[in-house]
């Protein structure tokens, strides 16, 4: 009856189970909601990544190893616009996430962990279905950028890791960004968010001052510009004394560029708007009557 | 550049022929289909208690018919069952050896203290009536779920494999096509539970039934 000539099934499948070995060493309880435990992800030795909303109090926050050993936290920070928190623990001793090199491919295996109970791991296995953003968020919030996956969100599973076919993160799953819809933040911007928290405490969020509406570029200004560019934002008010005032932007600018990117919607300025660039000078690029015009404008922070 | 896709689907496939030969239709009276797994050769069939326990016909005896996967049909008796692991062992009555003298397709069986997580498994059985279906998922997770009765609990495997309806009494097998659970929704719904192929080993002898081989 017997006929094992199924060595790739079984290849796979080994890999599979390794990549959740691998991955679940990495993987967390974070107990910090009435009755219903989540998931984390390791960030370094003492740090842990999870999802905001499952961080329903400040203190009194534990956090069960993969040892099964249970540990109290502190919040470190948290990151509402991307549902992020980082915990931080003593002497946890945790084994740090490794990160996938490559980003996310549409359709590559993907494995979505989660360790919500004292069961153990847990795992549920789909591709990357999609990639998208950027999106506001329910928290009032936008993310920059996520993944989805056909791989079932059990319950627990936010703030566990999804990753690939090796065990390497690719990225943060959540429930809590679109009305229960499970969505995975990128790695690379979990892991930025991760880094700010851990310093600052909190994402910093720049303000310029200025009020926009998107409008239409023509193919003249276009030209000028020495790209293709179709839109970009009308600014409608300049606050007084704000950062933009102060570096000379005024009404009827069409502003087109900050630092190096492309600014052609207001989602894509409140994405370049946050991070280091606070404090900083910043190039501002816009078109005044017509003609393209650098400005160096002091990004102010949003309190 | 797709041939290991290619491979794998070939494996598959011939993994799902194999396992369905293995797996047949349960007819209860009136009450629908379930699904079954020949355990033993000399005619053994585990299946769900709830896949057997929803009809009697008028006379009060139970009207159980098993039907291979070449088509054939034979009654079929309740050796034992245990409500609360939701297990029942079935005798396949008849002269059911073919011209060659072949006995039925049994199963083989996983070793469950093996079993790891994120190990590939596939559930085969009859979700919604539509014959040897099979959907693929992994092992997503190893608990005792709490039972009603004088166990108390039982080893459940979950899976992220689909089921539905008429999936139940239909087997949980890993990538050689080892048994290591027996679906059912009777616990946790669509959530993909299986009875842990320990516990129906143990119940399968305990029932006293296991022949020689």
């Amino acid at each position: 009856m017997t006929s094992n000539n199924n060595n790739t099934l079984v290849a796979l499948s080994a890999a599979m189970a390794d990549a959740v070995e691998k991955a679940g060493a990495s993987t967390v309880t974070v107990d910090a909601r009435q009755r219903m435990p989540a998931s984390g992800i390791a960030y370094s030795a003492e740090m842990v990544l999870t999802a905001d909303h499952v961080v329903e109090r400040d203190e009194d926050i534990s956090v069960q190893l993969p040892d099964g050993s249970r540990v109290s936290a502190a919040l470190a920070g948290r990151d509402p616009g991307n549902d992020l928190a980082l915990l931080k623990l003593t002497g946890a001793g945790l084994v740090p996430a490794e990160t996938s090199a490559a980003p996310a491919r549409i359709g590559q295996l993907a494995l979505a962990l989660g360790r919500p109970s004292q069961e153990g791991i847990q795992a549920s296995l789909g591709v990357v279905s999609a990639l998208g953003g950027p999106v506001r968020t329910g928290s009032g919030g936008l993310l920059e950028k996520y993944l989805r996956t056909d791989a079932i969100p059990y319950p627990g599973f936010s703030g566990g890791p999804l990753v690939d076919a090796s065990g390497y993160l690719l990225g943060v799953n959540t429930s809590g960004l679109a009305r229960g819809v499970s969505l995975t933040i990128p790695v690379s911007l979990a892991w930025q968010v991760a880094e700010a928290l851990a310093q600052h405490g909190s994402v910093r969020r720049g303000f310029l001052g200025i009020r926009s509406q998107p409008v239409s570029i023509n193919g003249a200004a276009q030209r000028l510009l020495g790209r293709s560019q179709s839109t970009g934002l009308l600014l409608v008010g300049v606050e007084e004394s704000s950062p933009a005032d102060e570096g000379g932007l005024i009404v009827g600018d069409i502003l087109v560029g900050l630092q190096e990117a492309v600014i052609d919607d207001p989602d894509e300025l409140l994405v370049r708007l946050s991070g280091s660039i606070v404090g900083q000078q910043a190039a501002v690029e816009v078109l005044r009557g017509g003609q393209p015009l650098k400005l160096s404008v002091k990004i102010g922070e949003r309190k | 550049m797709n041939s290991l896709a290619v491979s794998l689907a070939d494996e598959m496939a011939a993994l799902v022929a194999r396992l369905q030969r293995s797996l047949v239709v349960l007819h209860n009276g009136r009450a629908g289909v379930g699904a079954g797994v020949i355990w033993k050769r000399d005619g053994l069939v585990v299946t769900n208690h709830h896949v057997v326990a929803a009809h009697r016909g008028r006379s009060g005896n139970r009207d159980l018919r098993v039907e291979l996967f070449d088509g054939r049909v034979y009654p079929a008796r309740v050796v034992s069952q245990d409500e609360e692991i939701d297990l029942a062992l079935l005798q396949v009555d008849g002269a059911f050896k073919d011209e060659q003298n072949q006995e039925l397709p049994e199963v083989q069986i996983a070793d469950v203290a093996d079993l790891r997580i994120g190990e590939m498994v596939m559930a085969i059985g009859h979700p919604w009536g539509q014959r040897g279906m099979v959907t693929l998922g992994l092992v997503s997770g190893i608990f005792s779920a709490k039972t009603q009765g004088r166990r108390g609990q039982v080893e459940i495997i979950r899976s992220d494999a689909r089921l539905a309806p008429g999936n139940s009494g239909g087997p949980l097998v890993d990538a050689s096509g080892r048994v290591v659970g027996l679906n059912t929704l009777i616990i946790g719904g669509d959530q993909g539970m299986a009875i842990s192929g320990q516990v129906i080993n143990s119940f399968v002898e305990q029932s006293g039934k296991v022949l020689e081989q």
